[in-house]
């Protein structure tokens, strides 16, 4: 576990918002995170809990018609900080930029270069039609261009952006094309980096030519181009065999320590976190309702829905032993079907009269950084004011509220519309 | 399948259909009411001398001999002699052949230059003015007659502008060039797109319309692909997305349908050249059609269909190329 | 075949669409239009000679426009320049030989759907078998007949239509007009006119653009569980495409067919324009004797444009209704 105790980055109050033709959905509100450098961050939860738009909120992914509706989102880069304090005092906090502040071509420039992502399947993340050694090298390309003028953050935050007519003399001209040969041989040491073999013969190869796993690999490599001070992996073995799995999580595991980077881990797969990570957010419903270090959370955890979680992972030890998913549905987060009692009140198995009110987030016991979204942290369960059973209605009621987008182009979280708990862990340890 | 393969494949296939549309054109022929001999003497001539034509012309020979002696010609570039003029057709079809592939090349030209930015903004700012003024424009666009958006066009630019001439075609593009290289003057080549440029807009508007409503929304499918994301999220400038990723790949579609509607570029190519009176291989057609002169008929339509199977060749060819799936099936 | 769910993606398409409605509206409007012509024309499209009192054709309501006639006087024919008004009885002016426009509009529009229609259905009538055919029995049965389509798609439509019509003959075919049979409109033509040539033309033209959709259906039909099961237990081929691989290629079938209207009133249009049509009832063929007056009467050859943008521009937006709804994928479009 590392013990740096410095941020990189600090997310205070973010809510993310898709506005539907089904009502407004709060796909992650008032959310709360600290991840410090050198540090592997993991957030889990079930489907639909708001994991993925967190990711893609940090990275502004956010595509119409979602939407960071508020919050700041600080990133500690000293360079950046200098280059915009001039014009965007308000946005700089110390060596701290706040990256809802700062210009949206200033922040895309951050991508690749301060933050990558690796997706959930590598086969639908590569494009079909060029060669993978191409597309790593368009990665490589992004921070060379970046690094390449000596006053580049400065540069980067006023220059122009490639423009149309660069592209089509770029078809033209050999010469000016995009991606320069350096990049291209970078590439090649990239996939070399991640355990690909003949990364020459490789890189020249299509995606379809290639396994689910290899690909993967190339993502991960792709992710490392830029040399990224965060990288974010959403789900990054989900979609792969479960040998394959463990081989990817080694894989991340030896990166890390040989290049000492930060990464923000995504999964629902307890194991995985229970493998990688230094600190956890549970989340559910949108919110963080645990957080604190990888003890706070196995060991001490409050919030009972991280106590349900835990629950689910199949216990080897004991014989025969089950999963035990935690009953009920994720609940609807149509803006108009959220009362403000606390979300997870209607499939605890704790729910109080207190849990009518949205609880805030408290410290709890633990590591310094402890903190819980339920009243529990600061009384205990009180049987004399427990909800009846049956307070909000038949538990197992489907949750048909939330219906698959209708319109055809909008990139709600797919996620959320599955109602039922993921297979938790299981895998990977 | 390596490239190789795949193209001689192609090939096979496209003599087989050269085959098809010899056998069809002759059977027309054959089948089409009236004496031959008719169509080339006045019909109150004396039998002798329609015997004689008819034994010239081959016309006595039995229908096989006559189909088969075809063939033999059509392989060394021998397509007969037209009844009505009684020159030989390859060398009536090779001097209205420039003309059209001027027509055609120019429209393409006029399509694909604004079709596709004009699909990419409509996609990129969906249900913004732009979009709705482009889509607007292609569904008037693929609806409208080109000979009417032609007529049309005369009468506002021409008639009460003044601003194009309303027909013909003084000058080849070749010539016009060669003038401008030999006399520095670039008087010919102005005079050829004025000439031009009307009909290339009459002939270019569908497919310009075509393309955009087809750009337009492969790009929207495109654009929801997780890989748009993940290119998205290296940090790639927006215009190497858009075109380089996702165009690219949107390419793939348009190309089949573009393929598969070349039959409709030829066939407004000879109604663009009959509205404006453009000297090409379409305005020959029906002046052939109307004169029933059915060895100039045949040819025409064998060079069209050779033409045509050659461009699908050609099409198939980028298809594969764009699509590095193709040739691994 | 039409299940609840379809009906109700029509349903909502249709609601949010605000193109949808607009292209059924004017869809609506041209067919009763085009029905109760008879009724709706003010003269008799074929009377000539409808002229003002210098002897030019009157232009449309609301313009007037300067012209010029010859008239004899005291030194020989002279040079006479003048107003031309429009005259309250023709809505939309007379063309060259004096016809009522307003009235041959109507009658085009006739002409146009009829067969626009009757094209359709035959193209679909030969091209649906032919395709259902070739995808379910598969094989070299399949292989012969995709390569006689390949054959015929090597044939731009218009051109291949032009070769056949010079093989036919042009040809009209006069149907007894109900609606003047009955008395209801007097001095109208008594037949309307079905120009046979074309019409069988535009279908031999494109009924492969059916025989593609029809064909792919059905060999994604083919392997469905149902068609197997009812193959095993021991249904005859002609009963399994009837009755199972139709309905379910009906769909894009459908959809197919509605832009093929489209595509032949274009045909049809472009076919009367260079004087291949059967009929002088065509748009077709009045924009083409107007284009010889577009200085002296722009309308002869604007008018019937108009009606042709305006009804393949409605059908379009069916067409691309039916195609939301349904999300059928069809490959090609026919055009001109």
């Amino acid at each position: 576990m590392s013990e740096s105790t410095e941020a990189l980055l600090r997310v205070e109050g973010l809510s993310t918002r898709f506005f539907t033709e089904q009502g407004q959905v709060n796909a992650v509100s008032d959310l709360d995170l600290r991840i410090d450098r050198g540090d592997v961050y993991g957030i889990v939860g079930e489907s639909g809990s708001g994991k993925s738009v967190t990711a893609r909120s940090i990275m502004d992914l956010i595509e119409s018609p979602g939407e960071i509706t508020s919050g700041e989102i600080w990133y500690r880069n000293g360079e950046l900080a200098a280059a915009v304090e001039d014009d965007h005092g308000h946005a700089v906090d110390g060596s701290f930029v706040d990256l809802l502040e700062i210009p949206e071509r200033v922040r895309r420039s951050l991508r690749g270069t301060s933050f990558s992502m690796i997706f959930q399947d590598p086969e639908s993340s590569f494009n079909p039609s060029l060669t993978v050694g191409e597309q790593l090298a368009e990665a490589v390309e992004v921070q060379r261009r970046a690094s390449a003028n000596p006053r580049s953050t400065r540069a980067r935050t006023r220059s122009e952006e490639y423009s149309l007519g660069s592209f089509v003399l770029s078809t033209m001209l050999p010469s000016k094309r995009y991606v320069s040969e350096e990049s291209r041989e970078r590439a090649i040491s990239l996939l070399e980096l991640v355990g690909i073999p003949d990364p020459v013969e490789r890189a020249d190869e299509y995606p379809h030519e290639y396994s689910g796993g290899m690909l993967q690999r190339a993502m991960i490599a792709q992710a490392l181009a830029g040399e990224p001070d965060l990288l974010i992996a959403d789900e990054p073995t989900t979609a792969l065999d479960v040998t394959i799995q463990a081989q990817i999580l080694d894989l991340l595991d030896e990166l890390k320590r040989e290049t000492g980077m930060t990464i923000l881990l995504i999964t629902h797969n307890l194991g995985v976190i229970a493998r990688m990570c230094d600190r956890v957010g549970v989340m559910y419903a949108g919110e963080i309702v645990e957080r604190g270090t990888l003890a706070d959370v196995f060991d001490d955890h409050v919030h009972p829905y991280t106590h349900g979680l835990l629950g689910s992972i199949p216990d080897v030890e004991r014989a025969g032993g089950r999963l035990e998913p935690i009953p009920g549905n994720v609940p609807s987060l149509l803006d108009r079907e959220m009362g403000d009692r606390c979300r997870f009140a209607d499939r605890c198995p704790k729910a109080m009269e207190d849990c009518l009110s949205h609880p805030p987030e408290v410290d709890a016991e633990g590591s310094d950084h402890h903190a819980v979204r339920c009243v529990l942290a600061e009384r205990s369960y009180d049987e004399s004011r427990a909800l009846p059973d049956d307070y909000f209605g038949e538990p197992d009621r489907p949750a048909e509220a939330v219906d698959e987008p209708q319109s055809d182009d909008e990139p709600l979280p797919a996620e959320r519309t599955q109602p039922t708990l993921e297979d938790a862990g299981g895998d990977g340890s | 399948m390596s490239y190789a393969k795949f193209l001689v494949k192609r090939i096979l296939q496209g003599v087989f259909v050269v085959w098809g549309v010899v056998t069809v054109t002759f059977a027309l022929r054959a089948a089409a009411p009236g004496d031959p001999v008719n169509l080339i003497v006045d019909p109150g001539a004396s039998p002798e001398l329609r015997e004689q034509i008819r034994r010239e012309v081959g016309l006595d020979q039995p229908l096989y001999v006559q189909y088969l002696e075809y063939l033999q010609g059509l392989v060394v570039g021998d397509l007969g002699f037209s009844y009505q003029s009684r020159r030989d057709v390859s060398i009536m079809i090779a001097e209205r052949l420039p003309a059209t592939l001027e027509l055609a090349i120019a429209a393409t030209i006029v399509a694909v230059v604004i079709a596709i930015p004009l699909g990419v903004v409509s996609a990129t700012r969906r249900h913004e003015p732009a979009d709705y003024g482009a889509t607007l424009f292609s569904l008037v666009g693929i609806s409208t007659p080109n000979f009417w958006l032609g007529i049309m066009l005369i009468l506002v630019l021409s008639v009460q502008i003044g601003l194009f001439p309303v027909s013909g075609r003084p000058v080849s593009f070749t010539d016009a060039v060669v003038s401008l290289v030999t006399t520095g003057y670039a008087h010919d080549l102005v005079t050829w797109l004025r000439h031009i440029a009307l009909p290339a807009i009459t002939l270019g508007t569908y497919f310009t319309a075509l393309i955009t409503r087809l750009t337009r929304s492969g790009m929207l499918d495109e654009l929801g692909k997780p890989y748009v994301t993940a290119t998205e999220a290296k940090g790639l400038p927006g215009v190497l997305i858009r075109y380089k990723h996702v165009l690219r790949n949107t390419m793939i579609p348009i190309v089949t349908v573009l393929g598969l509607q070349l039959g409709t570029l030829i066939g407004g190519a000879v109604i663009t050249e009959a509205v404006f009176n453009w000297p090409g291989l379409g305005s020959r057609l029906i002046s052939a059609i109307y004169a029933v002169d059915w060895p100039l008929i045949q040819g025409i339509i064998i060079v069209i269909g050779v033409g045509f199977v050659c461009i699908n060749i050609l099409v198939d060819s980028i298809y594969a190329y764009l699509n590095p799936r193709v040739t691994d099936e | 075949m039409i299940s609840d769910r379809l009906k109700a993606n029509l349903k909502r398409e249709f609601d949010r669409s605000l193109m949808a409605k607009l292209g059924l509206a004017i869809a609506i409007v041209i067919l009763l239009l085009a029905t109760f012509a008879p009724i709706l024309a003010t003269h008799n499209p074929t009377t000539t000679g409808q002229f003002d009192e210098h002897g030019n054709s009157y232009p449309p309501w609301g313009v007037t426009h300067e012209t010029h006639t010859w008239e004899d006087g005291d030194d020989g024919r002279e040079r006479i320049s003048y107003t031309a008004e429009p005259s309250p009885d023709h809505y939309l002016g007379t063309n060259n030989i004096g016809q009522d426009v307003f009235s041959r509009l109507l009658y085009g529009a006739r002409t146009s759907l009829l067969v626009g229609l009757i094209g359709t259905g035959l193209a679909a009538a030969v091209g649906v078998p032919f395709g259902l055919i070739s995808g379910y029995y598969g094989g070299r049965i399949d292989d012969s007949m995709m390569r006689i389509a390949d054959v015929m798609l090597a044939f731009p439509s218009l051109v291949l239509a032009i070769a056949l019509i010079g093989v036919f003959g042009r040809s009209e075919q006069f149907i007894p007009d109900p609606i003047v049979m009955a008395g209801f409109a007097d001095g109208m033509p008594e037949y309307a006119v079905l120009p046979g040539t074309v019409t069988l033309v535009v279908a031999l033209v494109n009924w492969v653009w059916f025989a593609r959709v029809a064909r792919g259906e059905a060999m994604s039909v083919r392997s469905e569980e149902y068609v197997k099961a009812a193959r095993s237990l021991g249904a005859n081929n002609r009963t399994i495409l009837v009755k199972h691989v139709l309905p379910n290629s009906l769909t894009p079938i459908i959809v197919l067919a509605t832009i093929q209207v489209a595509a032949i009133i274009l045909l049809e249009s472009a076919l009367s324009y260079l004087g291949f049509s059967g009929t002088t009832l065509s748009w077709g063929y009045e924009i083409q004797q107007g284009q010889d007056y577009l200085a002296t009467a722009w309308w002869i050859a604007t008018v019937p444009g108009i009606g042709i943008v305006l009804a393949v521009i409605s059908i379009n937006l069916l067409g691309d209704w039916l195609r939301d709804s349904l999300d059928p994928n069809i490959g090609g479009e026919g055009g001109v």
